[in-house]
């Protein structure tokens, strides 16, 4: 049998987050910045890139084909993907499939938006139908109120406490101290934690994703020498918007995902949880599996005593959450972990990881759900 | 008093916020249907908005904003507010 190709993730990079960008800094040039340092980390020449995938908030009007001509790439693959968190898992899932086709040999997944405070607020109000007539003229003013109820639901069913969040926040932070790129790195305790200003109770500032700008980067090519994605798991609006929202999609895929990646979740070295609020990424983890007997305070403890290598670049509750790009910042992590190019807060012998993505919230929380799990090839 | 809910004229079912095809049945056509109260199962404050997830009796819940002191656990009226669904502590 001819051999199909293998592809690989072989570079990733990130563009700088930043809380507040310069006035001349927009969402094409981050993405450009992304593409450019993708390319140098990858060792790619950009006539090499013949597909190209993008997913922001707000590089409309423009698509994917503008920004090519504008990065000055003819893909033979193309393509958008507007599913925020779970973008990134999507566009790789599908870079993957074209690569192993065929279809392309040199693919750059980008993901990136730069806000300010109208863009921002434009973009929560209007993030959907359902929202833009329903949620918005409450007025709701973002998401964050709903995650509040969805926490104290969680709170409720598992007997968790503040303090079992802030063991999560302040484990990730600590990471964050380690990665340059973090935009919070400033150590916090639990002390300060319990302490901030209340934004929608139970949810105070650090249980909410500070809003940034940035982008990040992914090449796929066939090849040797890179990560090998050994499955993909996915079930996107598993419930109609009907449940409590404590349970996401990867609770029905996660035993086909580790059965086809060969390996557990212990034996993972690095996980990336979407963490767009601290309750979501337990909700994912016992979803996963890392809860066998469903106790989520055990979880978190163990998160806060640093016994899982959970959001090795202090995730995006500390590194910011730059639009569209948190859906390809846990991959960016974990990639980089697992080809060894984390510096200071390199895990030792990485070699596995699992990712996932988490979002597009329809209107009570978030519908989409994803994961894959990585391997050094 | 009362919002509307749209019920499926095939199977009965009570879908919100409003979608095409019946998630039970598939069934296209939809009729509004009037709901009085919920259960308000949860609330949060926001810039000095309350707002909360209301039960209503027909099954969907609803997220609302709450115009007076009504907890967790109340039972609320609900009522269209300028199209907003509001909720307030049913009189006693």
């Amino acid at each position: 049998m001819a051999g199909r190709p293998q592809a690989l993730i072989v570079g990733a990079a990130e563009a700088p987050y930043a809380r507040h960008p310069d006035a001349e800094v927009t969402t094409e040039s981050l993405l450009a910045d992304a593409f450019v340092r993708v390319l140098v980390t990858a060792g790619v020449q950009r006539d090499a890139v013949d597909g190209l995938g993008v997913a922001s908030f707000t590089l409309a009007p423009d698509r994917a084909i503008d920004l090519a001509r504008k990065l000055g790439v003819r893909p033979r693959w193309l393509m958008d993907d507007g599913n925020g968190g779970a973008s990134g898992i999507q566009l790789l899932q599908h870079a993957v499939r074209a690569v192993e086709a065929g279809d392309a040999t040199t693919v750059v997944l980008l993901a990136g938006d730069r806000f300010d405070r109208e863009s921002f607020r434009r973009l929560v109000d209007t993030y959907n139908r359902a929202t833009q007539h329903y949620l918005a003229p409450l007025p709701l003013g973002g998401p964050n109120a709903l995650f509040a109820l969805l926490t104290r639901r969680q709170m409720d069913e598992h007997g968790l406490e503040r303090e079992d969040y802030g063991r999560l926040v302040v484990a990730q932070r600590t990471r964050a101290a380690l990665n340059p790129g973090a935009v919070y790195r400033a150590p916090l305790t639990l002390a300060d934690y319990l302490a901030a200003p209340v934004v929608a109770e139970p949810l105070h500032r650090y249980d909410c994703v500070p809003v940034v700008s940035g982008a990040d980067a992914l090449v796929v090519q066939p090849g040797r020498d890179g990560v090998a994605v050994r499955a993909f798991g996915a079930l996107h609006n598993h419930d109609g918007q009907e449940g409590d929202g404590l349970r996401t999609g990867l609770a029905e895929v996660a035993g086909a995902l580790w059965r086809d990646a060969g390996f557990g979740p212990e034996d993972a070295d690095i996980v990336s949880v979407y963490d767009d609020y601290p309750a979501l990424v337990l909700a994912q983890l016992g979803d996963l599996g890392y809860a066998p007997d469903g106790d989520l305070r055990a979880l978190a403890r163990r998160v806060g005593e640093g016994r899982l290598a959970l959001n090795t670049s202090g995730g995006q509750l500390s590194a910011g959450q730059a639009g569209a790009a948190g859906g390809l910042h846990g991959l960016v992590e974990a990639v980089t972990q697992l080809l060894g190019r984390a510096g200071d807060r390199q895990a030792e012998g990485a070699r596995r990881a699992v990712v996932t993505g988490y979002g597009m919230v329809l209107y009570r929380y978030g519908a989409c759900a994803n994961a894959v799990a990585l391997e050094r090839a | 008093m009362s919002i509307s809910i749209p019920v499926c004229t095939t199977c009965g079912c009570a879908v919100f916020p409003p979608v095409l095809l019946c998630p039970r049945c598939g069934g296209s056509g939809w009729s509004p249907e009037p709901v009085q109260a919920g259960l308000l199962e949860g609330r949060t404050e926001r810039d000095g908005t309350a707002i909360g997830a209301v039960r209503t009796s027909l099954g969907p819940v609803v997220v609302v904003r709450i115009e007076d002191g009504a907890a967790a656990g109340a039972t609320v009226a609900l009522d269209d507010g300028d199209g907003m669904p509001v909720a307030r502590s049913v009189a006693r």
